[in-house]
């Protein structure tokens, strides 16, 4: 905005004429790339009552779907699509087809909160939001909740960890907990001397006071902490000044072409050390770059931490099967969705929350939203099912039932959050995981981690 | 302390080979037809993703950097001939030309972005034992930059000082219709500017994933900030001033990642811009001044 209304007074040539031209047009130019690069892309549609007899539900997507973070965008298509087609497939909710909405954040709360609203005024029938993410979760959850919308969150702020917003639910570990997983798995390797490398962007941010506060806790030395401005050509200088600290570990997280040239450099100049990644790190552009920039020599010396994920149930193959049949709908490759623990957790949400719609009889979210837990939560003489097909034909058998989940027990505390173990993980060359170790949830609440907000 | 200082130097010379190619040929355009080209960046990751698609296929990479340059020259040609051209030539000013190349750079970049399905591309060339240079530790590969950084510079320097069409390059930039009434053929030197300016910029998109081993949509777009900055601060049409700018806010921004919190590195190259700006406006040396027009 700045950027037009400058030009536009250097076009009416108020502007002060000792400035040369060119250099205010390209200021100008500056400023309106960055204005059109924030700006937000966005379709909509909203209300939140019962929905009329057959009409369709909307799930939203609220994510970053382009941007640098559009990589989320990406997991959160691998668990929608099954998890709609999973539920259609098997008659839908209540007489009602579900239909999925993006709705794009792009990573920026400044652009997630119109396009939200946009959202909100102009959708019928919306019954869920899948997400919002990190970066937007602060701008969006108030809204979303006070517009009476369920979500499932992939927020990682620990400030959710004692949350008392009744619409808010969250099947994904804080942040905290993930740097937590990672700070006792380099404990339990011997390492001492750490250093991280976290990008500057708000997405990537997350993670890092959990890892800072637990290498602490665990009585590790930071022996350097470097924050790198993403998707720069070079990171030569923090490279070495990475080297010369001499660390024994790498804790990271930052976008796929950021870490690709970091680790690419760090590999050339012959400071590679091992590095431990958040969950974030464990997605295709993060792995399909950095595996590319460290060649062979990537199995060695990577390992990700991620929700543990859960052993083969009906579940996970149910879930497979089903993006297998919309492989054509999510974003390309497919393939690395199977074991995603965004995607899984994102079709876990979706299925809860349709059973729980089943189990109140209504498509109302202000009255399904309380059966969610009940859904979920384990419970004597509930049936265990696996599939949303199961939870239905279970519900109308007069039964309670507890979801198990393609991510394993989802069992919800009284802040709606259902924290899992963490998974040490290596990658496969077709990006799935390899299991290395699990860091239980009751090792990280034991980590007595402080000053994370 | 000595140590980490001339390390940092030597990779902002680095980097700013890789800015520098940008910038010369930002820089030619800009100070040939006075007009922002937003689209740049966009041309630059396309070109780059020609040389990935050349490389993938098993060609050798220094064969890309070739390929790269002659897709950027087609693309900023097409460009300009078909697109920006017919705009100016309805009266268009420097603003709505301005707004043209937004446009093209929101299409190619989201363009790019369906084809690429957003993923990113590894692009790495060569993998070897770095150079230790007493207290500088380089690799070959940015060895290779810096020299390619040197040879354009040197290469475009006689091209504009010797050549007939360097010279004519030259008048129609300072003063086209003197030019024109010269019997420049001004015309084909907006040609010539296209195709030298474009070569330039899929150039330095290839250089670029080869310096930072990977590709994504909006590679060019994230670079291109620098890349105008660098032009600007160096004055419109003057490869040495690009070349001289590069060198500023390649060692200032490496000097400030050694010493001080790496995310500030790229906040105290933009400073650096806006400090000189601040000093002495007259530095940015826009030739026609308020009247400038478009010259396509």
């Amino acid at each position: 905005m700045v950027g037009i209304l400058l030009a536009c007074a250097i076009h009416r040539g108020v502007v002060l004429r000792s400035i040369r031209y060119k250099s205010i047009a390209a200021a100008g130019a500056l400023s309106i790339m960055a204005a059109a690069c924030g700006s937000s892309a966005t379709s909509g549609s909203s209300g939140s009552s019962g929905a009329s007899s057959g009409s369709p539900l909307v799930v939203a997507g609220v994510i970053a779907i382009t941007g640098s973070s559009s990589f989320e965008g990406s997991n959160q298509s691998g668990g929608i699509y099954p998890a709609i087609y999973s539920i259609n497939h098997a008659g839908g909710v209540l007489g009602h087809q579900l239909v999925y909405k993006g709705v794009d954040t792009r990573g920026d709360p400044a652009d997630a909160l119109p396009a939200v609203q946009q959202m909100l005024a102009t959708t019928k029938n919306l019954v869920l939001v899948a997400g919002p993410g990190t970066a937007s979760a602060p701008t969006i959850v108030p809204v979303l909740n006070a517009a009476k919308i369920p979500m499932t969150a992939v927020a990682g702020e620990s400030s959710y960890d004692f949350n008392t917003l009744p619409y808010f639910w969250r099947l994904f570990p804080p942040d905290s907990a993930n740097g937590t997983g990672m700070a006792l798995w380099a404990h339990q390797k011997g390492y001492t001397r750490v250093a991280t490398i976290f990008g500057t962007d708000s997405g990537s941010q997350g993670d890092l006071p959990g890892v800072l506060a637990s290498v602490k806790a665990l009585h590790m030395d930071l022996v350097s902490q470097i924050n790198v401005t993403p998707d720069q050509p070079s990171y030569l200088s923090s490279v070495q000044q990475l080297m010369a600290s001499h660390p024994q570990v790498i804790m990271t997280e930052s976008d796929g072409t950021t870490a690709g040239t970091f680790f690419g450099e760090l590999k050339q100049l012959g400071g590679l050390q091992p590095i431990i990644g958040t969950e974030a790190t464990f997605t295709a552009p993060w792995l399909t770059a950095v595996k590319g920039a460290l060649g062979s020599s990537f199995e060695q010396y990577y390992t990700g931490m991620i929700t543990e994920p859960s052993k083969t149930t009906a579940a996970v193959s149910t879930f497979q099967t089903a993006l297998k049949a919309t492989k054509t709908q999510v974003s390309p490759p497919w393939q690395s969705y199977l074991s995603n623990p965004f995607s899984l957790t994102y079709y876990d949400g979706i299925i809860t929350v349709a059973l729980a719609m089943v189990a109140a009889n209504s498509t109302s979210p202000s009255v399904f939203d309380s059966y969610i837990s009940k859904v979920a939560n384990p419970g004597a003489g509930k049936t265990v099912v696996y599939t949303y097909a199961q939870g239905v034909a279970a519900l109308k058998a007069g039964k309670q039932i507890q979801y198990f989940g393609a991510t394993g027990t989802i069992d919800f505390n009284k802040y709606h959050n259902s924290d899992g173990n963490q998974e040490a993980v290596g990658s496969t060359s077709s990006l799935n995981p390899v299991p290395l170790g699990v860091v239980t949830a009751k090792a990280i609440e034991a980590v007595p981690v402080v000053g994370v907000a | 302390m000595f140590t980490t200082l001339i390390s940092a130097i030597a990779f902002g010379v680095v980097l700013a080979s890789v800015i520098a190619i940008a910038s010369m040929g930002f820089t030619i355009q800009f100070g040939l037809t006075n007009m922002l080209n937003l689209s740049y960046g966009g041309v630059m990751t396309a070109s780059a993703f020609v040389a990935y698609l050349l490389v993938s296929h098993g060609v050798s990479a220094w064969y890309g950097l070739i390929v790269g340059g002659l897709a950027g020259s087609l693309m900023t040609l097409v460009l300009g001939r078909f697109v920006l051209r017919p705009y100016a030539r309805r009266g268009a000013k420097l603003f709505e030309m301005m707004m043209v190349t937004l446009g093209l750079a929101l299409v190619l970049d989201y363009g790019l972005q369906a084809l690429s399905h957003d993923n990113i591309y590894q692009f790495t060339v060569l993998q070897s034992s770095p150079i230790h240079l007493g207290p500088i530790v380089i690799t070959p590969t940015q060895v290779i930059l810096a020299g390619l950084g040197l040879v354009v510079f040197v290469g475009l320097e006689l091209l504009l000082r010797l050549t007939r069409i360097g010279k004519a390059l030259r008048a129609t930039a300072a003063e086209p219709t003197l030019a024109r009434s010269c019997g420049i053929r001004t015309g084909r030197v907006v040609i010539v500017t296209w195709l030298l300016s474009g070569f330039l910029c899929g150039l330095a998109g290839v250089v670029y994933i080869i310096n930072s081993q990977s590709v994504g949509y909006s590679t060019g777009e994230l670079f291109l900030p620098l890349v105008i900055a660098a032009a600007l601060l160096g004055g419109a049409g003057s490869p040495k001033g690009a070349v001289v700018s590069a060198l500023l806010m390649g060692i200032v921004t490496q000097v400030v990642a050694a010493f001080g919190q790496p995310a500030y590195s790229t906040v105290a190259g933009f400073a650096v811009l806006v400090i000189v700006l601040l000093a002495r406006p007259g530095v940015v040396a826009g030739s026609q001044g308020a009247e400038a027009q478009v010259t396509l």
